[in-house]
């Protein structure tokens, strides 16, 4: 075969082919592996990891990853103990994530100024909830909710002046428990009854896990602590994990998973204590608590932090969440579900459709303007405040939640929605009880990513004139945002080079892995409800 | 003898699910609307700020001026600034369009399903970091690793001044190829970082023209002996060429609008296009739209200019050449698919 007429012929053409295809694979490479080269570079400067002892991570790597693996190894042996471990950090974890948000966001906006605009939010849609259990049947109840909970945060703000006198009353922790441990007790409820069915059971779990935080708070009375720290770290971080814990033990089939966790946290304080006793320090690193607890100091690059652009920016996509997530959602919905295709009002919808992919292109830096023309030229007020540069950030995500919901509804198969007009159900009572809850998993991923997207946006909030010099989160809806890209942005122009290769790598650092840890509660989700 | 039936069953809906129904549709249908509202809102506010602007600067010296100093001269020329973002997108263009064109082949026709699954989310990841996070790795990276290298600058004489006689006149003619010194802000850097960011608008969109190409085209040819590197180049990139031009014009489209990339790696010097020194435009500082929009909204004061006017003019223009753009591709998709059956 080697020695054809042919043979120097296919020689070359196999040559080519080979090298046809290693160009391909190096061109795929290529982004990639810059990338990859660039955050490592950054990594490299925020964690400055040459400035640490070498025995410091021969300590680590044999007390604490070596330990943690070979534990992790064993649990993930079986499902049911890997499912436990999972668990066990997963409560662990988002616990003190929550515990965090749920301490510093209503820190920044005042704890008695968010009670009050929770109870308008609350008590008028429990109010048309009940009349529409308990009332006749009326075609406005469900729509009216909505409106119910627009107008009563509307209300809240008219009667500010009494509401908020009557809710000083209550001692700080007392507001928190309302905040914090109420919504949690709520949700232990909502989870207990799911599984356990109705019934005084999950009533009592969700009893206990606000009044445990609730003794932890009036526990401060006696006992030199802080009670606000208590009820929110008992409600958010201790509640979940003995639930898990119980369940585990409970259960038996992988009990064994709840070492996993226990071995983690004990050999990385056993580890960090040997090291200190050796005399064996750590890398100087960039990465330390004052980045999430201080202000930006352009005078001295080690007390610089990003606090309160870290909130204002938790703030700015959460708001932003709370106003384009139900918009999205209804659009695709009535896209989807109820737009006609043929006729004139056929032409019409794909004419939005359309106009929707056509706004996906338009560039951030034009949403701006918008902004600006909209909230500041047009309705006159001052520039860079929270709600007008959460709102003007929520239009430019709008058609990305639009189209990423409508995919997760076009997935839902049509027997299921045949099957349930077949049982008489009307178009709504179809999209409320069969299209949306298989959808559900898809239209959050599609919104989580979305709202990370956003979270690094910078181009529009920069020209609706969101100041770069602040030095406190936001107060309020209408008090002046702030953002962490727009630090970053502002601080690239400092001169001390501790600043570019190190508080801004920093900064850096803790923007793509606020983006990273959205993506992942998105990913999580996906692969938990997939079907 | 009547038998007592009660009262005569109903197949019609009660009115208040009916209205229920109604509402509902009603409310769906106003949070569609509101995209169409949001277009309108954009195209208004900036036709009527801009009209604003021409107002007081003449339309004409907006643009086709060469000089745009709206703090210093008063003057608002656009022209500079569509000459940076031109040089930018032309250099991301140079970089993501071959790229991401190999990255579409090699995912559609090459690489294993279980491969692809791991590539494909990866180069989406290249989309998916801040703009502003590229502006500081263009900066405080890749800015000083290009600036180490021994080819900023360089000259090398190609041509010594050598006398020829031309028609009786003596002409001399000489020729230095010349690199200039790469400045801290230049659009080298910056093109580098936004070819970077539009590789999977490149590569995701062609590769779904790639796939979509039919089996039964890659079959024939491999039936007439082509090797795998024939069907590739020879077969499904013609087949899909619409797809992979159209995915190419909406990256361009979005190097176009990129804002903070460019304003942090390429400066904010507006500059007309050098010529024939083409290589300055890139080792220079230069100021696209976008840059000189975030530069103008963060002056901090802007005194009785017209700069925020201006900044609604560079707007429209940009979103014309955007939106063009965009129509452009869907256009080239639509009236060049070669439709198989």
């Amino acid at each position: 075969m080697a020695d054809g007429p042919f043979a120097a012929d296919r020689t070359r053409e196999q040559l080519r082919g080979a090298a046809f295809r290693l160009g391909l694979v190096v061109a795929t490479l290529l982004g990639i592996v810059s990338l990859a080269v660039l955050v490592a570079n950054v990594l490299k400067d925020a964690v400055q990891p040459a400035t640490a002892d070498p025995g410091w991570y021969a300590v680590v790597a044999l007390g604490f990853l070596l330990p943690t693996a070979v534990a992790a190894t064993a649990a993930r042996r079986r499902p049911a103990t890997w499912t436990v471990t999972r668990r066990a950090l997963g409560a662990l974890v988002g616990g003190l994530v929550l515990g965090a948000l749920a301490l510093v966001i209503p820190r920044a906006l005042d704890p008695y100024d968010v009670l009050v605009y929770a109870l308008g939010l609350v008590v008028p849609t429990a109010a048309v909830i009940a009349y529409d259990r308990v009332g006749p049947d009326s075609p406005w109840t469900g729509p009216a909710l909505p409106l119910a909970a627009v107008a009563g945060v509307a209300g809240a703000g008219l009667l500010y002046g009494p509401l908020r006198t009557a809710v000083d009353v209550l001692a700080v922790w007392v507001v928190y428990l309302l905040l914090v441990a109420l919504p949690v007790g709520a949700g232990v409820w909502a989870v207990a009854r799911r599984r356990f069915g109705a019934g005084r059971g999950p009533r009592a779990l969700g009893a206990a896990a606000v009044l445990v935080p609730g003794m932890a708070g009036l526990g401060g009375l006696f006992a030199p602590y802080d009670p606000v720290l208590a009820v929110v770290f008992v409600a958010t971080l201790a509640v979940p994990t003995v639930l898990v814990v119980a369940d585990a033990l409970r259960g038996r089939a992988g009990a064994a998973g709840l070492l996993v966790p226990v071995v983690a946290v004990g050999s990385a304080g056993a580890a960090l204590a040997v090291a200190d006793r050796l005399g064996l320090h750590g890398p100087e690193t960039w990465l330390t608590w004052t980045l999430l607890t201080e202000n930006f100091s352009t005078i001295s690059p080690e007390r610089a932090g990003y606090y309160p652009q870290i909130v204002g920016s938790i703030l700015l996509v959460g708001l932003m969440a709370v106003m384009v997530f139900p918009v999205g959602v209804a659009a695709a919905i009535y896209l989807e579900e109820y737009a006609p295709s043929t006729g004139l009002a056929g032409r019409l919808t794909q004419l939005v459709q359309v106009n929707i992919s056509n706004l996906a292109g338009v560039p951030s830096v034009v949403y701006g303007l918008l902004g600006l023309g909209l909230f500041v030229r047009l309705a006159g007020q001052p520039r860079g405040l929270l709600y007008a540069a959460s709102a003007t950030l929520g239009l430019l995500i709008l058609p990305i939640v639009i189209v990423s919901s409508q995919e997760a509804i076009r997935a839902v198969p049509d027997s299921h929605r045949e099957a349930s007009y077949g049982m008489g159900a009307s178009r709504w009572q179809t999209v409320r009880e069969v299209v949306l809850p298989s959808a559900l998993p898809g239209i959050l991923t599609g919104t989580i990513l979305a709202l990370g997207r956003a979270i690094g946006e910078t181009a529009p909030i920069l020209v609706i004139g969101v100041a770069t010099s602040v030095t406190s989160p936001p107060s309020g809806l209408f008090a002046k945002a702030t953002a962490l890209p727009l630090q970053i942005f502002a601080a690239r122009g400092e001169p001390d080079p501790a600043y570019r290769y190190g508080v801004l790598a920093a900064g850096v650092v803790v923007l793509l892995a606020l983006m990273l840890s959205m993506n992942a509660v998105a990913i999580v989700l996906r692969n938990r409800f997939q079907r | 003898m009547t038998e007592d039936k009660g009262p005569e069953p109903s197949f019609s809906r009660s009115s208040v699910a009916v209205r229920t129904e109604r509402a509902y549709r009603l409310l769906l249908a106003g949070c569609a609307l509101l995209t169409v509202v949001v277009t309108v809102g954009i195209v208004l506010t900036l036709v009527q700020n801009t009209a604003a602007f021409f107002l007081h600067v003449d339309p004409w010296s907006f643009l086709a001026g060469t000089q745009f100093a709206p703090f210093t001269a008063g003057t608002y020329g656009v022209l500079p600034l569509v000459s940076g973002t031109l040089v930018v997108t032309v250099g991301s263009a140079i970089i993501a369009l071959p790229i991401g064109l190999a990255a579409g082949i090699y995912l559609s026709e090459y690489a294993s399903p279980r491969t692809r699954a791991i590539l494909k989310p990866a180069l989406e990841v290249l989309a998916g970091v801040p703009t502003i996070v590229y502006g500081y790795f263009a900066l405080v990276y890749i800015t000083p690793a290009f600036q180490a290298l021994p080819i900023f600058p360089f000259s090398a004489q190609v041509l010594a001044p050598t006398t020829v006689a031309l028609g009786g006149t003596e002409h001399v003619i000489a020729y230095t190829f010349v690199v200039p010194p790469l400045r801290t802000f230049n659009a080298l850097s910056a093109s580098v970082v936004v070819g970077i960011m539009i590789i999977p608008m490149v590569s995701s969109i062609s590769e779904d023209a790639l796939s979509a190409v039919p089996d039964d085209l890659r079959d024939a040819a491999y039936g007439l002996g082509s090797t795998k590197f024939d069907v590739s180049t020879k077969v499904v990139v013609p087949a899909a060429v619409s797809g992979i031009i159209s995915s190419y014009v909406l990256a361009l489209s979005r190097a176009i609008g990129e804002t903070m990339a460019v304003t942090v790696a390429a400066g904010m010097s507006p500059q007309m296009p050098y010529f024939p020194d083409v290589l300055r435009n890139f080792t220079d500082s230069v100021q696209t739209m976008t840059a000189a929009m975030v530069q103008i909204a963060g002056a901090e004061s802007l005194g009785e200019t017209h700069a925020l006017d201006a900044m609604y003019a560079i707007g429209l223009t940009l979103f014309v050449m955007t939106f063009a753009f965009n129509v452009a591709s869907e256009w080239v998709r639509q009236r060049f698919r070669e439709v198989y059956e």
